[in-house]
C-alpha cells in the first residue's frame, strides 16, 4: 500500500511536469503569444510557478526516496549490508530489528542511521552526497565506517522510555552513561554484533514469506 | 516588430528551452531508481529549471518598454 501511494505521488508529479513541459513548449515555439495580456499570465504560470512547484515536488520525492532501504542498498558497496538484514541469528542487532519490524522494513537503514537532530535530515543528505562522491570518484573504505562512530542517540530515540528497556536493570544502572554516549550500546560488549559483513558467507539467512 | 519585443521573445525561448531541459531531466531522475538520480536532479535539473525561471524573471525586469506619456509601461 505504501509503495502504491508512493507510485501514485510520483505519477501525479510526472503529470504535473508533463503539463509544465507542454506549456513551456508553447512559448518556445510561439513566444509572440505573450503580446496578449492573458498569455502573459499563462507564461508566468508556465515558466515560473509550475517549474518552481516541480522543483519542490521533485525534491520532496527524492528526499523521501533516499530514506528507503532499497535506495540505500542500491549502491553496490552496500549490498552485503542489505544481505546482513536477513541473517538468521537474533544476536545480530540490525537483522533482529529488521526481521521483527522493530523498524519499518522499507526504511530500515534510515531508522537506525538517520540523524534525529533538528538539522539531521540536512546533515544526512550532505553525508549521502559525500558517500556518492567517494563511491564514484574516490575509493570506498573497507570496511565502511560511520564518521564519528555510531551514536547511542540513534538507539535511545526509540528505546528510551520503552518499558522493556527501562525495566532492564543493566540499562537502568548505566542510563546516564548511555545518554552521554560514554558507554556505547554497540562497542562496549553488550550489543556488539551489528552488520557482520565479513562473515556473511558462514551465516544462515531468513527468507520472508511472500 | 519592435526591438524590445524581439528581445523578450528571445528571452522567452531561452527560458522555455532551459525549463523544458530541466523538467525532462527531472522525469529521468524520478524514473531512475539509483543514488545518482538524486545528484542528477539536485545539481543538473534544478540548476537548469532555476536558470530558466531566472531568465524569464530577468526578461520581465529588463525588457520593458519605456514609460509612455500616458504612464503605461509594457514589454
Amino acid at each position: 500500500m505504501e509503495a502504491a501511494a508512493r507510485g501514485l505521488v510520483i505519477g501525479i508529479l510526472i503529470c504535473q511536469i508533463a503539463l509544465s513541459i507542454v506549456l513551456a513548449a508553447v512559448f518556445l515555439i510561439r513566444p509572440s503569444l505573450t503580446s496578449a495580456a492573458g498569455w502573459k499570465i499563462v507564461a508566468f504560470i508556465a515558466l515560473c510557478v509550475l517549474p518552481a512547484l516541480c522543483i519542490v515536488g521533485g525534491m520532496n520525492t527524492h528526499v523521501q526516496r533516499s530514506e528507503q532501504t532499497q535506495f540505500c542498498i542500491s549502491c553496490h558497496v552496500m549490498t552485503p549490508y542489505g544481505q546482513s538484514l536477513y541473517v538468521d541469528d537474533p544476536s545480530h542487532i540490525p537483522a533482529q530489528h529488521f526481521q521483527n519490524h522493530r523498524v519499518p522494513p522499507d526504511m530500515a537503514c534510515y531508522s537506525c542511521h538517520g540523524d534525529y537532530s533538528i538539522y539531521g535530515p540536512l546533515k544526512d543528505k550532505v553525508q549521502g552526497l559525500k558517500r556518492i562522491y567517494i563511491q564514484y570518484v574516490s575509493t570506498p573504505p573497507n570496511p565502511i565506517t560511520i564518521p564519528g562512530g555510531f551514536k547511542n542517540a540513534q538507539c535511545l530515540h526509540c528505546h528510551l522510555g520503552a518499558r522493556g528497556f527501562e525495566e532492564n536493570q543493566v540499562h537502568a544502572a548505566m542510563i546516564d552513561s548511555l545518554k552521554s554516549n560514554q558507554t556505547s550500546c554497540l562497542t562496549s560488549g553488550c550489543h556488539d554484533t551489528a552488520h557482520d559483513v565479513a562473515n556473511l558467507d558462514h551465516q544462515k539467512f531468513w527468507k520472508a514469506a511472500q | 516588430m519592435k526591438p524590445g519585443e524581439i528581445g523578450i521573445r528571445r528571452f522567452l525561448q531561452v527560458s522555455s528551452a532551459l525549463v523544458i531541459a530541466g523538467l525532462l531531466l527531472e522525469i529521468v531522475s524520478l524514473v531512475w531508481f539509483h543514488p545518482l538520480s538524486f545528484v542528477l536532479f539536485a545539481f543538473v535539473a534544478v540548476s537548469l529549471i532555476a536558470l530558466g525561471i531566472l531568465v524569464y524573471l530577468v526578461s520581465l525586469i529588463f525588457v520593458v518598454r519605456p514609460v509612455t506619456n500616458h504612464g503605461n509601461s509594457r514589454y
